[in-house]
């Protein structure tokens, strides 16, 4: 009786805690979403600075989306496949972008691109990341490529090495059994891995202020848009972006869950 | 035929040592032993999948060690199936041929053929989350034997599958290598599966192999007595030939006096096995041809459903059926005469 009484308390006090913070992130959402009229939020919409920053924040965020597949396909694979010397120290500095501030990041990626030799030679090709566009790429690109690496890492370390084994007694070369077998079977984890990257790209702010700046209609993201517009009191204009962003993590939220449950980030 | 010459592999866990043998073409060749023995690996070192640390493989004469999987004309068969989830069941079947460069037609004409004979002609366009174990299985074999390999590389084929699509499917592999005149070599740790199936059995043991034999030499004529203990020989006796005449020794075995085995053996010390099923009880001695008897009481009896074992006081063991037991009454404390043979005793040098 008693040990009834004590385990409905703790059943009801956990429920309410629970509901208390569904309810303050919901409040949260609808507060922004509400702050503003509905006219004044489509007008918003339609201005030349939020149309730019909605065309950068999409071009930049699926390039370096695209970016971190390309190269968290063959590091994936080689990490969950294979065994070589010092595959723990290099797993674990594969991870560090994921810990580290992006304030922090930007300001490495600043200093390489903006003070070395090696920026100074790329500046020479014609790939210039300080101030630009580009920066905005890569520093995404440097932030969420872990996410991307550990989804996919843990997809390839899920699927069985004999269907590959399978496709090799059935004839295909090494590349054929990739493309045939092992993409077709992580392509879930691609997914997933591929909307978390991209709506991360989407809203990443720090590391691409540090490295390409805010520069109105320049390098103004939707990110930067709502801090440059907070900053001079364009209420209006920075909850058009906020909302945008909003309305993209939450559809982003639910395709993750929908396709990468198997799939884990940390 | 297939030539493992000296074979060794390491792979922590599991390992092979110094494995060699033949498997001749067109036999059903069973290769058991227990869980962990190295089974898989065998199996898959002749696939190509694992390169062995020392040794060679020879496939009708030619050196196949290095020779990739996908040039080795074999087909492979797990016991999870491992049937590619995204593709259905004729895509799945015509993988192989796919690499063939057969044309669409002649792809859909085999895949339609190999079904027929599996018996699945009504699944072509099911997934392989919605097949049973069985239907399953019949899918990964026609998969591997639609590219006509020459050796068919079967691991623990059976063993996930209940016991009425096991043996169904058990006559559909002697099926396939009739039709398809294809090598089987057939991994499993369960021996029914290996006397109802094999032309020829290899026991391996902690990555060794043991013996190499038909079914019946393997389970009446094992080597030595780890041997004998893993076919299920329960009575081993230590004795010392002290005479042969014209093929039947006579041995001395201690406490039980003289027994009377078949054997070229002259003269030192063996050890004597004789399965329990071949062990007759009774009450009154027997007057027949089994020279073989020893005397003791009942210490234990244990129901195994058509068969009980009894175990007498001096550890001889014999299986006997619940009519004999019952014509008889026997119980625990009862002295009984426990006879055999002289061929079902054998012998081995220890």
């Amino acid at each position: 009786m008693l040990q009834n009484i004590v385990e409905n308390k703790i059943k009801y006090s956990a429920i309410t805690v629970c509901l208390l913070l569904t309810f303050f992130i919901f409040v949260l959402m609808v507060c922004v979403v509400t702050h503003t009229s509905v006219g004044a939020l489509f007008d918003s919409l339609r201005s030349n600075e939020i149309q730019f920053a909605i065309r950068l924040s999409i071009i930049t965020s699926l390039i370096s989306t695209i970016l971190c597949i390309l190269v968290s396909i063959p590091v994936a694979y080689a990490i969950a496949r294979y065994d070589f010397w010092g595959k723990s120290i290099v797993n674990t500095i594969l991870d560090v972008p994921l810990a580290l501030p992006p304030l922090v990041a930007g300001v490495g990626l600043l200093i390489l691109f903006g003070t070395t030799s090696f920026g100074d030679m790329l500046e020479g090709v014609g790939l210039k990341f300080v101030f630009t566009p580009l920066g905005v790429i890569i520093a995404q690109f440097f932030v969420n490529v872990p996410y991307m690496f550990r989804i996919l890492r843990g997809t390839f370390q899920g699927i069985n090495p004999r269907y590959e084994h399978v496709a090799n007694t059935l004839g295909c070369t090494d590349w054929q059994t990739f493309w045939r077998v092992t993409l077709p079977m992580a392509k879930n984890g691609l997914l997933a891995g591929s909307v978390i990257t991209w709506s991360k790209g989407i809203g990443e702010f720090g590391a691409a202020l540090m490295l390409a700046g805010a520069t109105r209609m320049k390098t103004e993201t939707l990110p930067i848009s709502l801090y440059l517009n907070m900053s001079s009191g364009e209420l209006n204009l920075a909850i058009a972006s906020a909302t945008i962003l909003i309305v993209i993590s939450l559809v982003s939220l639910f395709v993750f869950e929908r396709f990468g449950g198997f799939a884990r980030v940390f | 035929m297939i030539e493992i010459k000296n074979i060794s592999k390491d792979l922590g866990e599991f390992h092979l040592k110094d494995v060699t043998m033949e498997i001749r073409d067109g036999e059903y060749f069973v290769i058991i032993g227990p869980t962990g023995a190295g089974k898989s690996i065998l199996l898959e070192t002749l696939a190509g999948i694992y390169r062995p640390d020392g040794g060679q493989i020879m496939m009708d004469g030619r050196d196949i060690t290095n020779i990739p999987s996908r040039e080795r004309n074999i087909g492979m068969v797990y016991q999870d199936y491992t049937l590619f989830p995204y593709l259905n069941v004729d895509q799945n079947i015509g993988f192989g041929l796919k690499n063939l460069k057969m044309d669409k037609e002649g792809i859909k004409a085999k895949v339609e053929e190999l079904k027929e004979f599996m018996g699945i002609g009504h699944l072509a366009h099911r997934y392989p989350g919605t097949l049973s174990g069985g239907e399953q299985q019949k899918v990964a074999i026609a998969r591997a034997i639609a590219i006509e390999p020459k050796v068919l590389l079967l691991d623990e084929p059976l063993s996930a599958l209940d016991s009425r699509t096991k043996s169904y499917l058990r006559d559909g592999l002697k099926r396939v290598k009739k039709e398809y005149d294809v090598t089987m070599v057939h991994v499993t740790h369960d021996q029914t599966e290996g006397i109802m199936l094999a032309d020829r059995i290899a026991v391996i043991m902690d990555g060794r192999l043991i013996q190499v034999g038909t079914p019946h030499e393997i389970f009446n004529h094992p080597k030595n007595e780890k041997m004998a203990s893993f076919v299920g020989i329960e009575n081993v006796l230590n004795g010392e030939i002290v005479g042969n005449r014209g093929g039947i020794a006579e041995i001395s075995v201690g406490s039980h006096g003289s027994l009377f085995a078949v054997t070229e053996h002259e003269s030192g010390s063996v050890k004597l096995f004789v399965r329990p099923e071949d062990v007759i009880l009774s009450k009154e001695k027997c007057d027949n041809t089994a020279r073989n008897v020893m005397m003791g009481a009942i210490i234990d009896m244990q129901d195994m459903g058509p068969l009980t074992r009894v175990t007498l006081e001096n550890d001889v063991v014999a299986l006997v059926t619940k009519r004999s037991l019952e014509n008889m009454a026997l119980n625990i404390g009862h002295q009984v005469y426990a006879t055999f043979k002289t061929t079902s005793a054998h012998v081995a040098l220890d």
